[in-house]
């Protein structure tokens, strides 16, 4: 459909989206917010945090469509969301400060679990 | 242990996961490999490192090829039993000849079909198969093995045991029990949602090796459901449920005669000879008729049947490089005449349906970011059985120390088998492959008793070292295997160098990153044995004897 | 609501009876589901192979479901009654629709 360099460039934005996606998501479970933070979210800002991946995750998917064929574009996403899982989960058992990367906005509360 | 039906899916999931679960290992870790087989043909076939090749014309290139070959001497001799009288010399009565390419093929295969005379089915074929360098036609020794495609492949679906099919059925079941490893184990692990991301190496021992196990079979839970059912529906009809040549037969026969009579495309030949038309003038068509309809691609299979009689067609279909169908939109011509019988409509609703699944599991299409993405989804696989295999040693090993049962060792001694000995097993052919002669006779079976001695070793190996697991103590034959593993990648880079000279920097350079690629992963892999092998010495030297505490898992 | 195997006469047998009962009772069924769903989507007018592959279908995920359930069921001749039975009757359908068309 496009050519190489254009395609490689919406890929990599799609794993992009789907690692945010997935890194959203996990911050805006407590267990996780506290390995990163040391500190639990409020319960809107996590609900605000799981929008946001869910919305990540589906920006993905449009990305994969405006490169590939349906039938492949599907099987792309699904195998970059478990890419992403991994990469998230990877990060959350080794070093989970980085994820803070992703949620740069959020401040350390000390109080307020 | 089956007093509800949450502790009868976990004894489910604990035994046959554990049982098959050696199947099963050989089939995500072959399956990973065959992802790129026919790279890895390259690798091990070096007069065939070029760049993949179109299907080449008829005229010039595959009808000299067709016609030189014959079956070999030893499928003659099994096809025997199956007719009554005399074998011919020569068969010359032609079912079929057929050449099937992708975009990553640089050599060509090409199947004939012959009916075989007095055979007691009367729709008995004899096959031979040769492969040829479509630019030339030369033909390829037939005792190389095609490490990849010919030997890894076959091995991921059947581990090649070819006897009535036994290893079909195995990989078959042990697919079957991976769907029911899969539910049940959801049904242990209720929490899939809340454990998504979870994994706590710094817990150690059981909880580590548990995570890791939900982990890598959650994460990738569509992947691993997917492949194991398309896995089976591939095969289902031809082998696992083979309705349609037993007990619906007539079914079969009926639409095969009503089908015939629809698309104009005979089932039998009329026993009437005639000529072939230009061959190279209906691909051509063909390719035109594609465009005409916004779809321009490439020949995938070219098939000629009845070929020499008047009932002959020739069948010329698009190769599915640029979606998830193998083959599709086939164009049959009269072969006689050359005049057009018929362009495939599309695909029904089911059609499509079976395209998909097949097509996801079979990949031929050109996608390099999603071809790795299922190596990766394949090894998470293998870690989902391996991890499996350690917590069931884990959590036995020091009560079956204390009561002086073997079971904890045995499993134990598998499972390195399995892993780091199959590992090892697979490293053995592709050096073998470099360093056995060229000429040497029979060269392929020489190279497939090196992957069958190696994995043999591996198993002694795992055995006679394993004598502290029945001491509730790891088995030192990990990280010993692991040592061998990177050992062996290195040779296996420098063998290819050395007898090629088709060293990484030249690979790279050049860009051929079929053989860049089989070396560059090879020495990846022996650079994470290499360190897995360090971890585990360095945990070894400080071995506590600590007792596991029982509230490290709630699991069965 | 007691089927523990500790309560069996002889636990192995037990067993191995629920083993053989998932696995080859459970083909069976399998076997009959593919023989009356293809033979049955056919005779609606379906393409044969596409008959023949969407029965496949169901049969393996038929076999899937009714191997846990052997598994989780409380009694086995219930099991071995469904499954034998079922899939008899089921292979016995494929081949009475069969004859009606051929």
């Amino acid at each position: 459909m496009h050519e190489p360099a254009v395609a490689a460039v919406l890929l990599l934005a799609a794993l992009l989206a789907s690692v945010a996606g997935m890194g959203w998501l996990a911050l805006s479970m407590s267990v996780h917010a506290q390995q990163v933070w040391g500190a639990t979210l409020s319960a809107n800002a996590a609900k605000r945090l799981r929008a946001a991946g869910a919305l990540a995750l589906f920006v993905a998917l449009v990305l994969c469509l405006a490169v590939d064929h349906p039938t492949m574009a599907s099987l792309v996403w699904v195998m970059g969301l478990t890419a992403a899982a991994v990469g998230v989960a990877m990060a959350l058992a080794w070093r989970p400060r980085w994820l803070g990367v992703l949620a740069p906005w959020v401040r350390v509360r000390a109080a307020g679990r | 242990m089956m007093q509800s039906f949450r502790q009868a899916m976990a004894w489910l999931h604990t035994w046959f996961g554990l049982v098959l679960g050696f199947v099963l290992m050989a089939a995500f870790f072959f399956g990973a490999l065959s992802v790129f087989d026919r790279e890895i043909d390259r690798w091990a076939i070096p007069s065939t490192r070029f760049e993949p090749q179109p299907m080449p014309s008829y005229e010039k290139i595959l009808r000299p090829a067709f016609e030189r070959m014959q079956p070999l001497p030893a499928t003659v001799d099994a096809m025997r039993p199956r007719v009554n009288g005399p074998m011919p010399g020569r068969f010359d009565t032609v079912v079929s000849w057929s050449a099937y390419t992708t975009h990553r093929d640089p050599v060509l295969q090409l199947f004939a079909g012959y009916e075989v005379p007095n055979a007691k089915d009367p729709e008995e074929a004899i096959w031979a198969d040769i492969t040829i360098d479509p630019r030339d036609g030369t033909p390829l020794p037939n005792d190389r093995l095609k490490v990849g495609s010919g030997f890894f492949y076959p091995m991921h679906y059947g581990l090649t045991l070819d006897w009535k099919n036994l290893g079909i059925w195995i990989v078959g079941f042990s697919a079957l029990m991976m769907l029911v490893a899969l539910v049940t184990g959801v049904v242990m692990h209720r929490k899939i949602f809340r454990e998504f991301f979870t994994f706590r190496p710094g817990k150690g021992g059981l909880r580590s090796v548990l995570d890791l196990h939900n982990l890598t079979g959650v994460v990738a839970l569509p992947f691993h459901f997917f492949f194991a059912f398309t896995g089976l529906l591939i095969f289902a009809a031809t082998y696992y449920f083979p309705l349609g040549h037993t007990q619906l037969h007539e079914l079969h026969d009926l639409h095969a005669q009503v089908e015939a009579r629809e698309t104009g495309l005979p089932h039998e030949r009329a026993g009437v000879p005639a000529g072939l038309a230009d061959v190279d003038a209906m691909v051509a068509d063909a390719q035109r008729r594609w465009e005409a309809h916004d779809k321009a691609g490439d020949v995938g299979f070219l098939v000629l049947q009845h070929v020499g009689d008047a009932n002959g067609y020739v069948s010329v279909y698009r190769a599915g490089t640029d979606r998830i169908a193998l083959v599709g939109d086939g164009i049959h011509f009269k072969a006689s005449t050359g005049e057009l019988i018929r362009e495939d409509p599309a695909p029904t609703a089911t059609g499509r349906v079976a395209e998909f699944l097949t097509g996801l599991h079979l990949q031929h299409f050109r996608h390099w970011l999603l071809r790795w993405m299922y190596v990766l989804g394949g090894l998470l696989g293998a870690m989902c059985i391996a991890t499996g295999f350690l917590f069931f040693v884990e959590k036995r090993k020091r009560q079956h120390a204390k009561q002086g049962l073997q079971g904890a060792r045995v499993v134990d001694a598998l499972a390195v088998t399995t892993v780091t000995g199959m590992v090892l097993a697979a490293l053995g052919i592709l050096f073998a492959n470099r360093l056995l002669p060229d000429d040497l006779p029979a060269r392929g079976d020489w190279e497939r008793y090196a992957f069958w001695g190696a994995w043999l070793l591996a198993l002694l190996h795992a055995a006679w070292r394993s004598a502290p697991v029945a001491r509730g103590l790891a088995n030192p034959a990990w990280r010993e295997q692991c040592t061998m593993i990177a050992v062996l990648a290195a040779g296996a880079v420098l063998s290819n160098w050395i007898t090629t000279g088709d060293h990484l920097l030249r690979t790279i350079a050049t860009g051929y990153w079929p053989v860049a690629g089989v070396d560059l992963t090879l020495i990846a892999g022996g650079v994470l044995a290499a360190l897995t092998a360090i971890t585990l010495k360095r945990r070894a030297a400080l071995v506590s004897t600590s007792p596991v505490t029982e509230a490290e898992t709630s699991h069965a | 609501m007691s089927r523990t195997l500790a309560s069996s006469p002889t636990p192995r047998l037990h067993l191995a009876a629920r083993i053989a009962a998932a696995v080859f009772g459970g083909y069976g069924f399998a076997w009959g589901i593919v023989a009356a769903g293809a033979s049955l989507m056919f005779a609606a007018g379906m393409d044969f192979h596409d008959a023949e592959f969407l029965a496949s279908l169901l049969g393996v995920l038929a076999f899937l479901v009714v191997f846990l359930w052997a598994f989780a069921a409380r009694r086995l001749w219930v099991v071995w009654t469904v499954l034998a039975g079922g899939g008899a009757l089921l292979a016995a359908t494929g081949s009475f629709v069969q004859s009606l068309l051929v």
